[in-house]
């Protein structure tokens, strides 16, 4: 098979490879791989998935689309047809078409050369014209036929049928009434695979991670239409990349809020990829779903105004791509008398799901001295998040709800921000210094607590300070403590 | 011989919308977020904070309560179920204290941005599923990038509050409204540096939360005696800074 620019220069199929290289020294030859080709039209067939569910395979090289029922979804045929050719064309897939009502009518049309869209009407008056190498009979059959002087397929179409089997086989004249219409045409559906594994070669080892994101374009493009045929959306899915010595990375991908939508993952992927630095150059991609969720059906509002922009989460999983895991936290309280230990930092896109999805742990206990006053002004439906419960909170829920009135009490005589580690203040004539003489606002608030984590590496430890509010002469309100080290500075009462 | 024009009435006149009163301040097409002090409200555009621009606050010391200036407006937004993000915070925020001003912690997001504040924040305010978005962009930060946040922000209704030094009072800023801080005797001196609309004449003395836990019974707190070595444990494993 030659392409444009190679038929152009005068290479055709049939002649030796020696021969097409002296046409065109600068041909770049490569070997056909029937199991590629095949994978190939099987990914391709997956991304189609979003304009129909009924596809059928014709390898080596045929996809058939069933687009009846899809028309007025779509509006129109000309719609499915434009946005199929352009994602081909997105893909780097050159594709000829045709629509018909029959669908070896539309092969054969297709093969033929034709972009031509036809309607039952007017089937018979296009196919007539077809020369009768189109259909792909073998080579006996078309040697007859032109020996009978017939050369078009509509002349064949209106020989008598008996007489036309006897001499060229039950095979052509079969499908000659098939195009036409007049047998029925069963196809084999193509049936989307129950997991989603998909895996490519890439054409020439990649150095640079970039590069890579064109390549994993398709590999999205086939994993979003294969979620749409199915109906679910993906919550994780890892990306591997095959080095050919060494293990193969793996890059795992995931989603705030379980995810169909092409651009999202592109977005995503590119992100990913310029962080990552490749240790060897890459051969192969393969992309893996691993988390799946189903597709629940929502119904847009009649008098709707559409919301730009893309929601917090999918904003947030940029970011988090963007700058590292940890970057990006949502925070919530732990039940803990240490200030260092009461806040609890979650990591914002990880642990969003196990708390708000719709496939949420439902084994939770509500505490019975959860006050449903406070839970219903405190976990207020959130926006973005279809299902979320409000008793199905997470932490915060166990942390407000043991003791909901004394630790609102508690928060609000703590500072809005502490210090990473306590500052060590230089104490003059028995009181502490920060930018000035610190004045003692409030009496001793003695907090002692945490004997179980002592000497564990990296844990708080055991405390015992003395905490006051703290006022110095510009106006700032402190918290500090002492212990038995001196003074220290903990937290800033903004 | 042209006739001369009828005398037109001047509440006609002043109701053109080309004709602006010299004592009038700008009206927000989003409606402001109250701000919980009633004679801030009077002095700001519209009535409260802006949403869509941006809005700085200068502040050199902190810990004098520029926080809970805010704290009202950023519990309404979390109440009605909006998002918040603190941007490159230099401190860590103390969730019991968040929680107990009414901020909703699980719609409160920190995001530890590093180098990349700028392209952190255009990217949330850009993405329109935050109500609130408050940074802390690094000293250098030059009137080009706030340019671009000053686009990112408009037309969404988010409130975008970035908090600088007070040197930067003299660097120009796209930010229609700017506000200094300073801690006043026992309230915070708010001077509004910039708005839409006439110069405002002096700052604003404002009362804002203070955590004063006992207040007028024990106006001097004594520290105890230090404590004994005898019964210290571990305790040299305290970080000190």
């Amino acid at each position: 098979m030659a392409d444009a620019a190679a038929v152009a220069a005068g290479v055709c199929t049939g002649q030796k490879l020696s021969t097409a290289l002296g046409l065109q020294p600068g041909l770049a030859v490569f070997e056909r791989d029937a199991g590629r080709e095949r994978q190939a039209l099987e990914n391709l067939a997956c991304w189609v998935g979003r304009f129909t569910p009924t596809i059928s395979l014709q390898p080596p090289d045929t996809l058939l689309l069933e687009i009846g029922g899809c028309l007025r979804l779509f509006g129109g045929a000309e719609t499915i047809i434009a946005a199929v050719l352009a994602g081909c064309a997105e893909q780097s897939y050159s594709a000829r078409w045709a629509a018909a009502p029959t669908p070896l009518g539309a092969r054969w049309l297709a093969r033929a050369g034709g972009s031509i869209k036809v309607d039952a009407a007017g089937l018979p008056a296009v196919l007539a014209p077809l020369p009768c190498r189109v259909p792909g009979w073998p080579g006996e059959v078309t040697n007859r036929l032109e020996s009978f002087g017939l050369k078009r397929l509509g002349e064949l179409y209106q020989m008598p049928g008996a007489g036309l089997r006897r001499r060229i086989g039950n095979g052509p004249v079969d499908d000659l009434l098939r195009a036409w219409g007049d047998l029925p045409d069963p196809q084999q559906a193509f049936v989307f695979p129950e997991s989603f594994a998909v895996s490519i070669e890439l054409p020439a080892r990649v150095e640079h991670a970039e590069a890579l994101v064109f390549a994993g374009q398709r590999l999205f493009a086939a994993l979003a239409g294969w979620l749409h045929g199915r109906q679910l959306l993906v919550r994780r899915c890892t990306l591997q990349l095959s080095h050919d010595d060494g293990p193969p990375t793996a890059l795992a991908l995931n989603f705030a809020e379980p995810a169909a939508d092409e651009g999202r993952f592109i977005r995503l992927l590119r992100e990913h990829l310029g962080r990552l630095q490749l240790s060897a150059p890459v051969e192969a991609l393969r992309l893996q779903a691993d988390e799946l969720v189903d597709k629940l059906g929502e119904s847009a509002h009649l008098f709707d105004q559409i919301v730009a922009g893309e929601g917090a989460l999918a904003c947030l999983e940029r970011l988090r791509a963007r700058l590292g895991e940890g970057a990006v936290q949502v925070l919530g309280g732990a039940a803990d008398h240490r200030p260092e230990c009461a806040t609890q930092a979650r990591d914002a896109v990880f642990d969003f799901g196990q708390n708000f999805g719709p496939t949420v742990a439902f084994g939770e206990k509500l505490d019975n001295s959860v006050r449903p006053e406070l839970v219903e002004g405190q976990f207020a439906r959130t926006q973005g998040l279809r299902q979320a419960q409000p008793e199905r909170s997470g932490i915060n829920q166990r942390f407000l709800g043991e003791q909901p009135a004394q630790t609102a009490v508690i928060g609000r005589h703590r500072p809005l921000w502490l210090l990473p580690t306590p500052q060590a203040l230089a104490e003059q004539a028995g009181s502490p210094h920060w930018h000035g003489q610190l004045k003692l606002l409030s009496r001793a608030e003695r907090l002692e607590s945490g004997w179980w984590d002592e000497g564990e590496g990296g844990a708080t430890g055991d405390l015992r300070r003395d905490y006051f509010v703290a006022c110095n002469p510009q106006g700032q309100r402190a918290w500090v403590f002492r212990n038995a080290e001196g003074w220290f500075l903990h937290g800033l009462f903004a | 011989m042209t006739a001369m024009p009828l005398p037109v009435a001047l509440a006609d006149v002043l109701a053109r919308g080309d004709v602006w009163r010299g004592d009038t301040l700008a009206s927000l097409q989003d409606s402001a977020i109250p701000s919980g002090h009633a004679e801030l409200d009077a002095e700001l555009p519209g009535g409260g904070w802006p949403r869509g621009n941006l809005t700085e606050i200068l502040v050199d010391r902190s810990g004098v309560g520029e926080m809970s200036l805010l704290l009202p407006a950023l519990a309404r937004l979390s109440a009605a179920g909006g998002w918040l993000a603190l941007v490159a915070p230099p401190w860590l925020p103390h969730a019991p204290a968040w929680a107990a001003a009414g901020v909703a912690l699980e719609r409160l997001v920190v995001v530890r941005a590093g180098k990349q504040v700028g392209w952190c924040v255009e990217q949330l305010l850009a993405c329109g599923g935050f109500a609130g978005v408050l940074a802390w962009p690094e000293a250098g930060i030059d009137a080009r990038a706030l340019r671009r946040l000053q686009v990112a922000a408009e037309g969404r209704p988010v409130f975008a509050c970035l908090w600088r030094p007070t040197v930067a009072f003299r660097a120009p800023s796209p930010a229609p409204l700017r506000l200094a801080l300073a801690a006043g005797d026992n309230d915070l001196s708010v001077r509004i540096v910039k708005r839409r609309g006439r110069p405002v004449s002096g700052p604003l003395a404002l009362s804002v939360p203070r955590p004063l836990a006992f207040a007028g019974r024990n106006p001097r707190a004594v520290a105890g005696p230090a404590f004994s070595a005898v019964a210290d444990r571990g305790l040299a494993a305290a970080p000190a800074a």
